[in-house]
């Protein structure tokens, strides 16, 4: 168990390591979340609509977005010079492999994302210094379950012609529950309703964390293969 | 070789009666929903899409049924043939997903007064045909081979692992953002006559058989596909 965690710590320390090197990845996901954010102010008019109603949706929009090209460059950076390859003839599990890659794509969304909030709090004038607590636990929760499913289909698009389309068109359904669950959370969050009262909410979002993670185990071995 | 041509008579022949089968029950569904059954008081004439509408749904919930238990059986037993299987049923599903969603609408709008309004019986049937549909993708994407059938299988599983989640966030969804309440989806509740029920029953049987004629075909149009990649390959190295 112990050798176990140390290689999927050892996998996560290379990407953290490359991304400092490289400093490719983060800053691209980070303007890309920016952009998007201001694209919907300017899509819609804040002087008309409560910045409560359609904050929400515009962040998770974001972070959604701007994951989506974190997921892409996680398994094509290792295709490019054969890491992947590397990492398979190493004497690895295959599940050390995907938790490995999991939790770094989770690590850099979860940075972004922290990051990604004064922003928000700034651009949409919402109030969010009171619920940061819960509201970092919902985020979280979510970008677990993105996570958790991206890292899977990013490992299956990385091997196809067109991977860069077909991540976000495989992607984007299979996550709605984890969408419309953790828009909802937010948005009643600022509305100010206290987390306890979204309990079922929160079983709804563990339940897929937990089926898609025991799934993506089962199945990483029929992807990562040859 | 003799075997095999045996064997591929005796399919044919399930075949024509299947054939036959589908055929009878399609000319009883016509005739019951457009002469038998009586016309709905308050819907009028656009109800009797409801007989098509509802089998379709099944029907296609039915395929991305066999899609998941065909995956799984993939991946467990490495066969071409559950491959085919999973592929041809996720083929016909979507077609008739599409179907729901056409007729759908087309009921709504005299109805509902609108085409689509956001509930969560109709988001989580857009979705999972989104699903579906980037599964065939996915399939067209990439080459034949065990690759793409590992792949595709991945797919069918967590597709259909997933239609439960969705179908509750959908709801729960909705149940926030309440709107005008309409009648029963589909006329269901009001408690139908035994009339139309059944009349739905023998749509239902109908859109049965014609899956399993319609899989049936496009599992021999695979196979035959395979063998003539086969008969290829030999002769290719043959010379």
């Amino acid at each position: 168990m112990k050798a176990y965690l140390a290689q999927i710590g050892t996998i996560i320390w290379k990407d953290v390591l490359s991304e400092l090197k490289t400093k490719e990845l983060f800053a691209s996901m980070f303007i890309f979340a920016v952009l998007s954010i201001l694209i919907f102010i300017f899509s819609i008019n804040l002087s008309i609509v409560n910045a409560n109603d359609v904050g929400p949706g515009v962040l998770w929009v974001a972070f959604i977005f701007s994951g989506t090209l974190g997921l892409n460059r996680s398994f094509t950076l290792e295709k490019e010079n054969g890491c992947l390859q590397g990492m398979m003839l190493s004497p690895v599990d295959r599940t050390a492999i995907y938790f490995g890659k999991m939790i770094s794509n989770l690590l850099f969304l979860s940075i972004m994302e922290v990051l990604i909030l004064p922003v928000f709090m700034i651009f949409f004038n919402v109030d969010i210094i009171s619920v940061l607590f819960s509201l970092l636990l919902v985020i979280f929760l979510g970008s677990i379950g993105f996570c958790v499913l991206g890292t899977l289909l990013s490992s299956l698009a990385s091997n196809l012609k067109t991977r860069e389309i077909m991540l976000p068109i495989l992607l984007y359904p299979l996550v709605t529950p984890v969408v419309i669950g953790s828009v909802n959370m937010t948005s009643r969050l600022l509305a100010g309703e206290k987390l306890a009262d979204m309990t079922k909410w929160i079983g709804l979002i563990s339940c897929f964390d937990i089926v898609f993670l025991a799934v993506s185990i089962m199945t990483i071995d029929h992807i990562l293969e040859e | 070789m003799s075997e095999e041509l045996e064997e591929k008579e005796e399919d044919s022949e399930i075949n024509w009666i299947l054939w036959g089968l589908t055929v009878l029950a399609f000319s009883a569904t016509v005739y019951a929903i457009f002469v038998y059954v009586p016309t709905e008081k308050q819907e009028g004439l656009v109800q009797r899409i409801m007989y098509y509408h509802i089998p379709s749904a099944w029907l296609s919930f039915f395929a991305f049924f066999i899609v998941f238990l065909s995956s799984i059986l993939y991946l467990w037993k490495r066969e071409r043939e559950w491959d085919i299987y999973a592929q041809s049923s996720a083929e016909i599903g979507v077609v008739f997903c599409s179907l729901v969603l056409i007729t759908g609408p087309i009921w709504a709008k005299p109805i509902w007064g609108t085409w689509w309004v956001w509930d969560a019986r109709l988001t989580s049937t857009l979705v999972l045909w989104l699903i579906y549909v980037a599964y065939i993708m996915l399939r067209l994407q990439s080459d034949a081979g065990s690759m793409r059938a590992r792949y595709s299988a991945v797919i069918g599983i967590a597709g259909f692992l997933n239609i439960p989640i969705i179908h509750f966030s959908v709801l729960w969804w909705r149940t926030f953002h309440p709107k005008p309440k309409m009648i029963t989806p589909e006329g269901f509740g009001a408690g139908m006559d035994d009339s139309m029920v059944m009349t739905l029953m023998i749509s239902l049987g109908a859109f049965t058989l014609l899956y399993f004629l319609l899989m049936g075909q496009r599992v021999r149009i695979e196979k035959m596909k395979d063998e003539i990649d086969q008969i290829k390959k030999e002769r290719f190295y043959s010379n």
